[in-house]
């Protein structure tokens, strides 16, 4: 590859993370707002029913306490839903890059043990050298100081193969550990979807609860009118 | 002339990361083991064609160890990269955004409901009959919503305990990579040492086969038998002499690109002398005349570096380095001739040998 391309290649790729980086939601942010939107609408709802035995039933103020409150309890799900969304955008990201790792790593574990053999085939090589000069030796005395360093040769050689043997179980045992940390991965994530989902159905339940709410005080207000009219009608 | 040549050294050193792979290096080790066939049975017996086997082997071997370097580096610099993912804690849910008084707010309005309810049981009056049931819809509504809040609450509570969990597998597998990431140093460090016995190793072996082919000396001779290297240079011969070529891909150079360079190195009794025939790439219009022929020729000295004068096919004189490159077969040429119109005056690049 000439320097032209790769220089292409790199300006493409930090265009593409620094894009990604704009793109990725502030977490600490959106749980931020998650949290203020919570308090707003404790705030509201705690005395919500204090306020409303204040007011008559047919007051507009008795509604539009209940829909001031429901409103801040939906803005309150809706950022725990943008929040919830937003963490499991990053995890799922996460997970498929430790898929992405355990992938290389398998691959590095075949070659690790490649690697191993070839370390293995070296140290053959070199005790079939060892053990030729040590039979030329015998013919020419000054090939001693050679054989001598050939030894050492052979010594680190035979440690490097006993390292490289070493290394392989590593990458064997390492891969092991990866797969399992990938599960743990998927399982958080699997544990975030649990979450997100009981997130939602906790948001339909509110909205469900503030509409029979809504429908009490409609009703409370019917009937003082209904009590009100007949009261009138008997005293005609 | 310093900074050209770390410079070259560096490039050298991003070129072989770029050649790298297990298949570059086995084929690096056959040619070494092709090279060396046989060389230490035949040393007992051998004489001059089994010392230029010596310095074949040592240059085979020296490419083999750089290559396998290379590939060893490139692999741990790609392992590291991508293992950056497990340096970071990993991502988890707020359990603060699933506080208590969610729970104890619905559960209050439970109650509060509930109690509604039971009062107005007995009261047959038409409107409270209708309040009542309102009532219960809503007590149904939060019972429902109570169940939901406990619900939401187990499920923070399992990522939490599955994002522990997998923050506890993430660090113990970092520790793992890290001593892996040791392990890999070390036998880079190993190779690095080997590759320097090797080199000595071979040396050595073919002094030894020398001094014991060598004459007896003449009696009225003071002289002793020539050695290896009739020079002084500590570094083999076959580090400079010899045919040397620019490769056609990855080249390596400072200053003006060559196109094409063959280098011809040959010595005799300490003394070198060779030829070069460049061509450098210059853009069309420039003016400049891109090829440049010279000799050269000097004693080989006591230093790696060995310089020469040199002499231009126009005869323009200049002077020449030749400095032995990272491994046995690469050799790093450096020239300056005196000013000329049109021609150029320097170059600097790392030539192969053929």
């Amino acid at each position: 590859m000439n320097r032209a391309s790769c220089v292409f290649l790199c300006a493409a790729l930090f265009a593409a993370t620094a894009a990604q980086a704009q793109n990725t939601p502030d977490l600490a942010a959106l749980e931020q707002t998650a949290q203020k939107r919570h308090a707003e609408w404790e705030a509201l709802a705690k005395d919500m029913n204090d306020r409303m035995s204040r007011i008559l039933p047919c007051d507009p103020r008795a509604l539009a306490a209940v829909n001031e409150v429901s409103r801040a309890s939906e803005a309150r799900l809706a950022a725990l839903s943008d929040y919830l969304r937003a963490v499991s955008a990053k995890a799922f990201g996460e997970t498929a890059d430790a898929r992405n790792l355990l992938s290389s790593e398998e691959k590095h574990a075949v070659e690790a043990s490649l690697e191993r053999a070839d370390a293995g085939q070296e140290q053959t090589a070199v005790d079939t050298q060892s053990d030729a000069l040590a039979q030329s030796v015998k013919q020419r005395a000054s090939l001693e100081a050679s054989q001598k360093l050939l030894t050492q040769i052979a010594a680190k050689v035979h440690q490097r193969a006993a390292a490289m043997e070493q290394q392989a179980g590593s990458a064997d045992a390492a891969v092991v550990l990866l797969r399992d940390l990938v599960t743990k991965f998927e399982a958080r994530d699997a544990a975030l979807r649990e979450e997100f989902a009981a997130s939602e159905a906790e948001r339909a339940r509110w909205n469900g609860y503030y509409a029979a709410r809504r429908a009490r005080a409609q009703i409370e207000c019917t009937i003082t009118q209904i009590g009100a009219s007949q009261s009138k009608g008997g005293k005609q | 002339m310093k900074y050209p040549r770390l410079l070259l050294t560096v490039c050298f050193a991003a070129a072989l990361i770029g050649q790298t792979g297990r298949d570059a290096y086995r084929q690096a080790y056959d040619t070494w083991q092709q090279a060396q066939a046989n060389l230490e049975h035949d040393a007992g017996t051998g004489a001059a064609p089994q010392v230029a086997q010596a310095d074949r082997s040592a240059a085979a071997a020296a490419s083999f160890e750089a290559t396998r370097l290379a590939y060893l580096k490139s692999s741990a610099e790609d392992a590291a990269q991508r293992r950056q993912i497990l340096q970071a804690a990993v991502t988890r849910s707020s359990p603060d955004l699933m506080p208590p008084a969610v729970a104890d707010l619905a559960a209050a309005e439970l109650q509060t409901v509930t109690r509604a309810i039971a009062k107005f049981a007995e009261d047959k009056d038409r409107g409270i009959q209708q309040l009542r049931q309102s009532m219960d819809r809503e007590r149904v509504a939060l019972a429902a919503l109570t169940d939901t809040i406990k619900a939401r609450q187990q499920t923070v509570a399992a990522t939490s305990a599955a994002a522990a969990a997998l923050e506890q597998a993430r660090a113990k597998t970092a520790a793992a990579f890290g001593d892996q990431t040791s392990q890999v140093s070390q036998t880079m460090a190993q190779m690095e040492m080997e590759s320097a016995a090797w080199a000595d190793y071979y040396e050595k072996l073919a002094d030894a086969i020398q001094i014991a082919n060598a004459p007896p000396p003449p009696p009225a001779s003071v002289g002793t038998a020539a050695p290896r290297n009739t020079s002084a240079s500590p570094v083999p011969l076959v580090r400079y002499v010899g045919e040397w070529t620019y490769p056609k891909v990855n080249g390596i150079f400072h200053g003006a690109q060559p196109e094409s360079v063959e280098l011809e190195v040959h010595e005799k009794n300490g003394h070198a002398d060779g030829t070069i025939d460049a061509r450098f790439r210059f853009s069309p219009g420039s003016g400049n005349d891109p090829s440049i022929k010279f000799r050269f020729e000097g004693d080989i000295t006591a230093t790696p570096t060995q310089k020469f004068t040199l002499m231009t096919s126009e005869g323009t004189p200049g002077t020449i380095e030749l400095i032995p490159g990272p491994a046995f077969n690469l050799l790093e040429v450096n020239f300056q001739t005196d000013p000329q119109a049109n021609k150029i005056r320097s170059g600097n690049f790392i030539l192969l040998k053929k």
